[in-house]
Parts: structure tokens; C-alpha cells; sequence
């Protein structure tokens, strides 16, 4: 095992990690930029080094030169940036770091998605038809060639990472340059590479992943399968396991199938294989992630599988020491994205100071973050701050367990979709588990709406709410609107 | 004596509320003619309050400053207080000034000074929380004044444009 490990990230990722190897019984080590000097992670580390800008704690060389002087011999790259790096994974080998995540080779094959797409289909496997070749925004006339050769719909994907930004369809040509730019400005923002692909849509599908472990001898085993479909705006916000909706057959042919594609690319560790599902319960493989993913705590819900201690042991060279078999699939786990943004006014994104933050408990309920009451969000990182996770034995008991836990949720300080959330978990369509891409895009079912009586209970309310507004002649700064800006974009339209 | 009447999701009511007491106790309220008691967790101001009890129902809410909306778990609704025995309206507030919602970078901005623009139109996008943001006009009119540039970080409320 490793004597100590050296967490290349921050936030909700890098708290996971050092849950993980105090777990193990591993010394972490913290790398901090001065705004998160009061963050979670830091403070949980055995060790915390501040990194001082223009440098920053995703600089691979940087990462290297404290690893070589704290003493670590392995650096947990979380699910962001370096986990899928080439020049830094392939330098830390050279140095003797162990990168815990996916080796060189491993990712020379998939960060090529349009090769490894290549790669899947001569091993006799149904893929999703991409472009030639990744694009830049500019190169108008290609783009819009290639689209027409793929044939509309199209999709808008980003060349390296996905990180949660769900894909983009396009529709019809006029819009076509308008979906790159968008994205492109996303890839740009998050992974510093423009590049687009395009690849052909199937609608309307489902967006099915596959888990799974692999030692270094060899062994390798699925651990069931996720459903991601559900996105609002181009973001996925929430998974279930396993998925519903595929017949047994379907269910044991794609697991099946994401097994031997992960052999294909010599994946190691934990890793992704990637699918759509059309209508007909065909599945096409998209791509590999050979890395953790965000949704992991859904999988390690039914699973009852750590998959980040399992992640840590397999890079430290020790064997799987399990079968498929042993790998059971138990009930239903719900996942939720929790973001810092406002949903009712177009998303926008929430940064701030949170006042009160009331997690949800109970049995088989988990939260992982980096918040806590008093917590900053920062403007410089991306909305997602809390993941919600929850189990039942079946996804009836999950959806109950679901919907009881969001209404539990409760944070003062910043905007956040779990109002939104609360709506969607509501929706027909989800709750018998028949959803697919279209839900993504369409109005969302309002919500079981009280009875009079309850009508006439907030109508009371709102009465008081007047008169104190009235009454309030002294100003008065409550904890929900102490970031300011709230007060401001009253002026907003709606 | 305040004699309200409050629409909620289109469902009218008439609430009558004596003063409001000085520390946050029970109010007696009545609604359509039948009394109960209230409690809130404050009274300082709308914002002010998270959870109210009415009767024997429990409920956590927030309430939208401007009156318009309360949540609840449940859902959002829209909601609409006139007092009939007040005469002047509650204020607007309905200037061109557009000002940056959040910090972040001004990525694009998509009008020019003199240029008119409708309600709701986007006139920069803000980058922020890595997402590109939209910003809309708040009002109908012209851009006379236009204060930032493609590039430039902008601070919380800092003024990007004027429409007039």
C-alpha cells in the first residue's frame, strides 16, 4: 500500500479522496490555493501545502515537484482535469508517482475518441457515428459539411472530458455554429481545449454507463450499470442504478459488452464504458471514461462497493481479490446533482456565502460535499457543490426515500436546483422510469399541488409576508440575501 | 386592523390581520371569515421567513422580497397581495441600468451604443462558475451607455450598460 497520497484536486473530489484513504489508514496530503484556505478538504488533510498564483493546483509540474518533496508515492488526480492528462500521468510514471487513475497507455487510446470509436467497431460492436475529426469554432464550412454527412440531428461533443456537461443537439443547420461556439466556450472554461466532434444522434435514446474495476492481472468486473439521461440545461443532474427500462437480455448484453471494451483499451482501476440506448433496447457505444466518475456513490450504493478505496488498492499493485459474482446488485440507487444557480431564472449561477445548510439524514441517505454552513462557493469553480445520494430495495422505496430527503434539504445563502429537483422527481414520466432524451427537453409536469386548504394556509402566510414588508422600516440584510446580488437582480426580468 | 386579499395560483382569499406583534408570537389571522393561529420564524421581513405553522400545518417556505412567489417543497407559487384600503402601489423598480449579477469575465457583448433593444433580449454574456451567462435587457429602449468589453472582469453590481 502507499505510504502516502497526494490529492491534485479540491472540493467535493478531493473530500472524497481523503475519506477514502483515511479509510485505508493512508497519510493525505492537500494542495491548496489561498481562496480555499478555509476549505473542507484542506482542513481534513494530514498535510496541506498552499500554492501560491499564478501557479495553480491543476499544474502538472507542480503537482510532481511536492509530491518528490512531501514524500508521496501516489497522487489521486480526483475525476477533473489530471485525471485525464497524458503529459502529467506519463511524466509521474517516469518519476516513479503513481497515478491513481487511468496509466499512459490506457489514455493514449481513449482521449482519441474518434479512434477509439474505430477501435470498438472493427471489434465487432455497435458505436455511435462521430466526424473525422475534432474542430475549433472557426472552421465553419467543415463543420457544416460534416453535419450534413452525418445527417441531422447532431451532436456537440467536447474533445476532452464531459465532467457533467451533457450533450448538446442540434437540430438544423442555422444552429449549428452557435451549439459549437456554446460548447466550445464550455471545453475551453474547464479543460482549456476548445475542440468540439460531432457525432450523429439517436433520439430518442438513453444514456446507459457501465463501471467498472480492473486489477493489473488482468481481472475485471462490471458493477452494474447507470442510467444518466436526465439533463437540464446540457447538464446531467440525475443518475440511477441500475437502469431502468432494459430487459434482462438487454441489461446482461451491455454489461457484457462495456466488460471486453474495457480489455480493448487496457483500462486499470476504476473506469467508465459509455452508451446510448435507442428505442428498441439497441445499445452504441460512445466512449470510455477511464477514470472515476461523479455518479459514482449511486453504483457504490447498490454495489455496497467502495469504489474509491477499491481504486486506491488497485493502483498500489494489489489484485481485485473478488469476482463478478461477488459483485451484487441490490435495489435502486438515486443520485442528484445539487448546484449553486437558480433555476427559475435561467440557470444563472449562484455563488455565495452559504448561511444555513441542513443536510438530510436517515437511513440510506448520503451527502457528499464541501459545504458546510458558513462554506463559500466560489465564483471561479463550477455550480455542482453537493451530491445527493440515496438507496432503497427496490426503486419505489428509492423514490420515496428520493423525495423525502430533497425535502429535507434545506441551504439559506445561495440559490440552488433543489426546487427544481423536488419538480422532476415529482414528474410522471420519472417516476414510472420510462424516461429518455426527450425529458431533457421538455416542461416538466408542475407539481402535486396541495388542496384548498393548504392554499389557504400560504394565503395567510402572505398576508404576514405583506404587512412585515410594510412594517420593515428599519433595512434589514437576512441571512438568504446576504451575497447582495440577489437584491440587485430583482431588477432582472422574469 | 389589515383587511388583504391574496391570490394564490389564481384561488382568491380575504385575510385579516390585527397589528403584528413586536416579537415573533402567534398571530391571530382570519381567513375567509375563519380564524387561526400563525406562527412564522420571523416577522423582520418577507425574506425573513422559513417556516411558518398555520393551524396544525407545518410548513417550511421562502418568500420572494417582491411578494411574488413562495416556496415551499412542494413547488412555486405565484402570488398577488393588494391591500384595498391602501392607495399607492407598491414601487417598481424599473431602470435601464443593467448591472453584473455575479462576478465573472464578459465574454461576448451583443449590442452597440444606440442600438434599441427589446425586453428580455441578450446583451452580454458573463462567464462565471464556468458557464457562459446570458444577460438580458430588463427593459425596452436604446443602449446609451455601454461600460464594458469583451475580456474584461467585472465585479459583483458593477455597471455594464445603460438602456434608456
Amino acid at each position: 500500500m502507499f505510504k502516502k497520497v497526494l490529492i491534485a484536486n479540491r472540493g467535493e473530489p478531493a473530500v472524497r479522496v481523503v475519506r477514502a484513504c483515511r479509510d485505508l489508514g493512508i497519510p493525505v496530503v492537500a494542495l491548496y490555493e489561498p481562496d480555499d484556505r478555509g476549505a473542507l478538504y484542506v482542513h481534513l488533510a494530514d498535510e496541506a501545502f498552499l500554492v501560491e498564483p499564478p501557479a495553480s493546483y491543476r499544474d502538472p509540474d507542480l503537482v510532481i515537484a511536492l509530491a518528490r518533496q512531501c514524500g508521496a508515492d501516489a497522487v489521486h488526480p480526483g475525476y477533473g482535469y489530471l485525471a485525464e492528462h497524458l503529459d502529467f500521468t506519463r511524466t509521474c510514471e517516469q518519476e516513479g508517482i503513481v497515478v491513481i487513475g487511468p496509466g499512459s497507455a490506457c489514455l493514449e487510446l481513449t482521449t482519441n475518441k474518434i479512434a477509439a470509436l474505430e477501435r470498438v467497431r472493427q471489434a465487432g460492436f455497435s458505436t455511435v457515428t462521430a466526424s473525422s475529426r475534432a474542430f475549433t469554432p472557426d472552421e465553419a464550412d467543415v463543420l457544416h459539411a460534416e453535419a450534413e454527412r452525418l445527417g441531422y440531428p447532431v451532436i456537440v461533443k467536447p474533445w476532452s472530458g464531459g465532467r457533467g456537461r451533457g450533450t448538446q443537439v442540434v437540430r438544423e443547420p442555422a444552429r449549428l455554429l452557435d451549439v459549437v461556439r456554446e460548447a466550445a466556450a464550455a471545453a475551453q472554461a474547464v479543460f482549456g481545449n476548445p475542440r468540439v466532434y460531432l457525432e450523429a444522434a439517436v433520439l430518442p435514446s438513453r444514456y446507459v454507463e457501465v463501471p467498472l474495476l480492473a486489477d493489473n492481472y488482468g481481472a475485471l468486473v462490471h458493477m452494474g450499470e447507470r442510467d444518466s439521461t436526465i439533463q437540464r440545461n446540457k447538464r446531467k443532474v440525475i443518475t440511477e442504478s441500475p437502469a431502468p427500462g432494459l430487459t434482462p437480455a438487454q441489461r446482461a448484453a451491455v454489461r457484457g459488452a462495456a466488460v471486453e471494451i474495457a480489455r480493448l483499451f487496457g483500462c486499470r482501476g476504476a473506469c467508465t464504458v459509455e452508451f446510448v440506448v435507442d428505442a428498441d433496447g439497441q445499445y452504441y457505444f460512445t466512449e470510455v471514461k477511464p477514470r472515476l466518475q461523479v455518479e459514482h456513490p449511486a453504483t457504490e450504493m447498490v454495489t455496497r462497493i467502495d469504489a474509491v478505496r477499491e481504486q486506491i488498492r488497485l493502483a498500489s499493485g494489489q489484485p481485485l481479490g473478488f469476482g463478478q459474482d461477488d459483485v451484487r446488485i441490490a435495489g435502486t440507487g438515486f443520485l442528484c446533482r445539487i448546484n449553486a444557480e437558480d433555476p427559475w431564472r435561467d440557470y444563472l449561477p449562484s455563488p455565495g456565502r452559504i448561511g444555513m445548510f441542513r443536510v438530510p439524514g436517515g437511513p440510506n441517505v448520503r451527502v457528499d460535499t464541501y459545504a458546510f454552513s458558513g462554506a463559500e462557493v466560489s465564483v471561479r469553480y463550477e455550480s455542482l457543490f453537493a451530491k445527493l445520494t440515496v438507496w432503497g430495495a427496490n426503486r419505489e422505496e428509492a423514490l420515496h426515500r428520493l423525495r423525502r430527503a430533497l425535502t429535507e434539504f434545506a441551504i439559506t445563502g445561495i440559490n440552488t436546483n433543489i426546487s427544481m429537483l423536488r419538480q422532476m422527481v415529482s414528474d410522471p414520466d420519472f417516476i414510472a422510469g420510462t424516461y429518455d432524451s426527450e425529458f431533457s427537453h421538455r416542461r416538466l409536469e408542475p407539481a402535486a399541488r396541495p388542496d384548498g386548504e393548504s392554499l389557504r394556509d400560504l394565503a395567510a402566510v402572505a398576508a404576514l409576508a405583506f404587512l412585515a414588508r410594510v412594517q420593515a422600516a428599519r433595512p434589514i440584510t437576512p441571512t438568504a440575501f446576504t451575497s447582495g446580488w440577489h437584491r440587485d437582480s430583482r431588477r432582472l426580468p422574469q | 386592523m389589515s383587511k388583504l386579499h391574496v391570490t394564490i395560483e389564481g384561488h382568491e382569499f380575504v385575510v385579516e390581520v390585527g397589528a403584528l406583534p413586536r416579537h415573533d408570537e402567534p398571530v391571530r389571522v382570519t381567513i375567509d371569515g375563519t380564524p387561526v393561529m400563525v406562527s412564522v420564524s420571523s416577522l423582520a421581513g418577507p425574506e425573513a421567513i422559513e417556516w411558518a405553522v398555520v393551524g396544525t400545518h407545518p410548513y417550511e417556505l421562502s418568500v420572494d422580497p417582491d411578494l411574488r412567489w413562495i416556496d415551499t417543497p412542494r413547488g412555486r407559487y405565484q402570488i398577488q397581495v393588494r391591500d384595498l384600503e391602501a392607495t399607492v402601489a407598491r414601487p417598481r423598480s424599473g431602470d435601464g441600468r443593467v448591472k453584473a449579477p455575479i462576478p465573472g469575465r464578459i465574454v461576448r457583448v451583443l449590442v452597440e451604443p444606440g442600438q434599441p433593444v427589446q425586453v428580455g433580449q441578450p446583451v452580454v454574456v458573463l462567464e462565471a462558475m464556468k458557464m457562459e451567462n446570458e444577460i438580458q435587457a430588463p427593459r425596452a429602449g436604446t443602449v446609451s451607455d455601454l461600460h464594458v468589453s469583451a475580456g474584461q472582469v467585472v465585479k459583483l453590481h458593477e455597471l455594464l450598460l445603460e438602456i434608456s
